[in-house]
């Protein structure tokens, strides 16, 4: 695998001569973890038809080290494609926690943004941000799968802000704080 | 095959599986209660509603052409025929006739269309059975159909191109001629996905004989669409019951023997050779003249009465019963769902059948969780 | 096959059926409305016994009279679409034509596959405590539909085996597409 250092965000110094790199553990730790954002394979709409384009041969998320998970538990990311009602509410909140930490979601589509056409239907969610902490926005009904693709690249600019020391932001949920999910 | 009567020794506890609404395999938010002794499936609870988004009442509140806009998200998979379905019950109401180049142009876009969520299903009902290859092909005609929409009407999913009255925009001579292509190019795919998936043998061991539906259930359970094909009943709403000028198209309707899993995805695919037919046809014979009938306004108030149309849908029977009380708005919009009265059968489809197969019968009714709940 | 013959025949064994006053009352497929609850049953086993096996749809009106959009559904003066704490409010009735009263007005749609006919039922049942003979004795297509429009517009279906909601959440109360419906707040709006 070739690296081109200067491309490389942070603080990092190749050592003439040898096969070494330094750099700081944010730098590569943040830089392992945002080309492998792997989501959890959670279709709920017509966006989630868009969502499965996206993996399919023309648009190819593997390239991005996107690749579908079928358990939260192995998923880094769950993407919210489709309309939210109220009675699929309490499974998208408990497989949100069984995702381990840090966990990221991509809301896509404007009924998972704010109930989009639904807005004053009486079984929808207006917006999966009153259930869960959403990291992006993707607009659009629904979105195209290039969406969706830049909604990665900008979870990926995310991911390499993050920090593992205490108090800079280590995590997104330490960021937003603790949220009373039964609320 | 699946059917297991007898355990052949001993009694095994009871266990109870949840499957859904987070699968990768009920294709959308279903969830099944699954009651297990063994292996063997011994009752099954279908549980919908995950995606119900009050269709009914919105349009109560919204303008017909509004309406038309809602009709995309039923069955996102194929929502042209939804769109044609909602604008014949209200132009059953408001008693235009539309002019024919419209009506042939609304023929050729659901036969794409048919095409396109028929290889959806291929796709994912081969991943389903742990055939990924298929899905990538598929996809990469299905790609093309789409292509073809966004030209048209620049969405890709949700179309609001058939409109009340006739359809929203003409087509280019690049159109045609790109179709044309495609549909060059797709027929000798149709025979690629035969050696890919049709008869592959561990395809055909996981669904030949599996997941049975009988003539007498497939009618008695209100089935219809390549369910009810499958099963060897001749019933097309396209035939028996035409619209929008199916009558002056030749086709035959492909008919299942068995009624087996393998029997409705084959009728499917049998549907796509002939609806490459029909779009041939329907462009061959494209006749000039409008595409909007005249008279129709922009806020739609018919007259008082009530209407039922039904259309053949890439899933089956989609009926629209429609009353209006010569308001603004719809004053009762019911839907007839074939993806929802297709899947009440589950419960007593699976009980009996070994619960590795509860994947396969239930890829092979092809539901889209949106219609189903609306 | 002959539809007017089978209205005849259907009458005949069965006194309570009669053809509506327009043929075509339900654009554009014949309709025969049924006099009381009580003669649903034996009208649809005597069209099932004449191939009418396949039954398409089982659906309801509710004929209150249109809501004000202020009511349920937000409009454009109503900022909030749950705010009205009230019933909404029944528009005056604009159209002397519509026929608004009080009731449910039930409707079946029954085909007969290999004859391409279908027909078309009509009952009228009063708004309070309404109740109808289940079909799913016939028909097993009746099991989902009718619990549909039982969750929906809260219909009994009497003799239904397992009536209960299928598309509405548990804590969600009322029936939706009743006109009076209105919307309790619950923890997801707010």
């Amino acid at each position: 695998m070739g690296v081109i250092l200067e491309r490389l965000p942070g603080a990092v110094k190749g050592v003439p001569g040898a096969g070494v790199v330094l750099t700081t553990a944010d730098v590569f730790i943040d830089w392992s973890r945002k080309y492998s954002l792997w989501p959890v394979t959670f279709g709920l709409a017509c966006c989630a038809i868009e969502m499965m384009a996206a993996y399919a041969s023309r648009f190819d998320f593997d390239r991005m080290g996107v690749m579908p998970r079928p358990s939260p538990r192995q998923a880094d990311v769950m993407i919210i494609a489709g309309t939210v009602v109220k009675k699929m509410a309490e499974p998208i909140i408990r497989i949100y926690h069984q995702m381990p930490e840090p966990r990221f979601v991509i809301s896509m589509g404007s009924c998972a943004n704010c109930g989009g056409p639904y807005y004053d239907s009486y079984s929808v969610v207006k917006g999966v941000d009153r259930i869960i902490p959403v990291d992006v926005y993707v607009a659009g009904c629904p979105p195209r799968p290039e969406a969706l693709f830049y909604a990665v690249l900008k979870l990926q600019e995310k991911v390499q802000k993050m920090r593992i020391s205490k108090g800079a932001g280590a995590t997104p949920q330490a960021e937003k704080g603790p949220r009373n999910v039964a609320a | 095959m699946s059917k297991v009567d007898a355990f052949p020794g001993g009694k095994f506890d009871q266990l109870f599986v949840n499957l859904g609404p987070q699968h990768p395999s009920t294709h959308g938010v279903l969830r099944v209660g699954l009651t297990l002794e063994g292996e063997v499936i011994t009752k099954a609870e279908p549980d919908i509603g995950y995606l119900h988004r009050g269709t009914s009442k919105l349009a109560e509140a919204r303008g017909y052409h509004q309406c038309v806009a809602l009709t995309d998200r039923w069955d996102y998979v194929s929502a042209m025929p939804n769109n044609l379905a909602l604008c014949l019950a209200a132009e059953k109401l408001l008693g235009v006739e539309i002019p024919p180049r419209a009506q042939h142009l609304r023929v050729v876009m659901c036969e794409l269309n048919r095409i396109a969520s028929h290889l959806l299903f291929l796709g994912t009902y081969g991943i389903d059975l742990g055939a990924f290859t298929p899905f990538l092909h598929a996809f990469r005609e299905r790609e093309m159909i789409l292509d073809l929409y966004e030209m048209l009407c620049g969405a890709r999913l949700t179309y609001n191109y058939i409109r009340i009255g006739g359809v929203m925009a003409d087509i280019s001579p690049e159109w045609a001629s790109k179709t044309g292509e495609f549909l060059g190019f797709f027929k000798p795919r149709m025979k690629e996905y035969d050696d890919l998936l049709s008869f592959n043998p561990i395809f055909l061991a996981r669904t030949q004989g599996v997941g049975l539906i009988s003539k007498e259930a497939a009618v008695d359970w209100g089935l219809s669409g390549p369910n009810l094909r499958g099963s060897g009943v001749d019933y097309d709403v396209r035939k028996s019951d035409p619209y929008s000028g199916y009558d002056r198209f030749d086709f035959s309707v492909p008919l299942g023997k068995a009624g087996s899993c393998w029997d409705r995805y084959y009728c499917r695919a049998l549907e796509m050779r002939q609806s490459v037919r029909i779009v041939e046809a329907a462009l061959a014979g494209l006749p000039e003249g409008d595409i909007v009938a005249k008279g129709v306004a922009k806020t739609v108030k018919p007259p008082p009465g009530e209407a039922y149309a039904h259309v053949e849908a890439s899933r089956g029977d989609l009926g629209i019963y429609l009353v209006s009380d010569g308001g603004p708005s719809p004053y009762r919009l019911h839907v007839r769902a074939p993806s929802f009265v297709n899947l009440a059968i589950l419960q007593e489809m699976l009980v009996g059948c070994k619960v590795a197969d509860v994947v396969a019968i239930l890829g092979s009714i092809d539901i889209v969780l949106g219609e189903t709940d609306r | 096959m002959n539809i007017e013959s089978l209205v005849a025949d259907l009458a005949a064994k069965v006194p309570g059926v009669v053809l509506a006053a327009d043929p075509s009352y339900v654009k554009s497929y014949p309709t025969m409305r049924l006099s009381s609850a009580a003669y649903l049953l034996p009208a649809a086993s005597f069209l099932k016994e004449r191939g009418f096996d396949y039954l398409e749809i089982i659906t309801a009106v509710d004929w209150l009279g249109p809501v004000s959009p202020e009511g349920y559904t937000r409009g454009g003066r109503n900022p909030h679409p749950f705010s009205a704490p009230e019933a909404p409010a029944l528009v005056a009735v604009k159209n002397p034509a519509a026929a608004y009263k009080p009731a449910f007005d039930m409707l079946w749609c029954l085909a007969n596959i290999p004859a391409r006919a279908r027909l078309l039922l009509r009952l009228e049942i009063p708004r309070e405590d309404p109740a109808v003979p289940s079909l799913t004795g016939l028909f097993k297509a009746a099991d989902w539909q009718e619990r549909e429009v039982f969750d929906l517009l809260g219909v009994r279906f009497e003799g239904h085996p397992n009536l209960k909601k299928i598309l509405t959440p548990d804590f969600l109360q009322g029936h939706p597409l009743r006109k009076d419906y209105v919307h309790v707040k619950d923890r997801y709006d707010e």
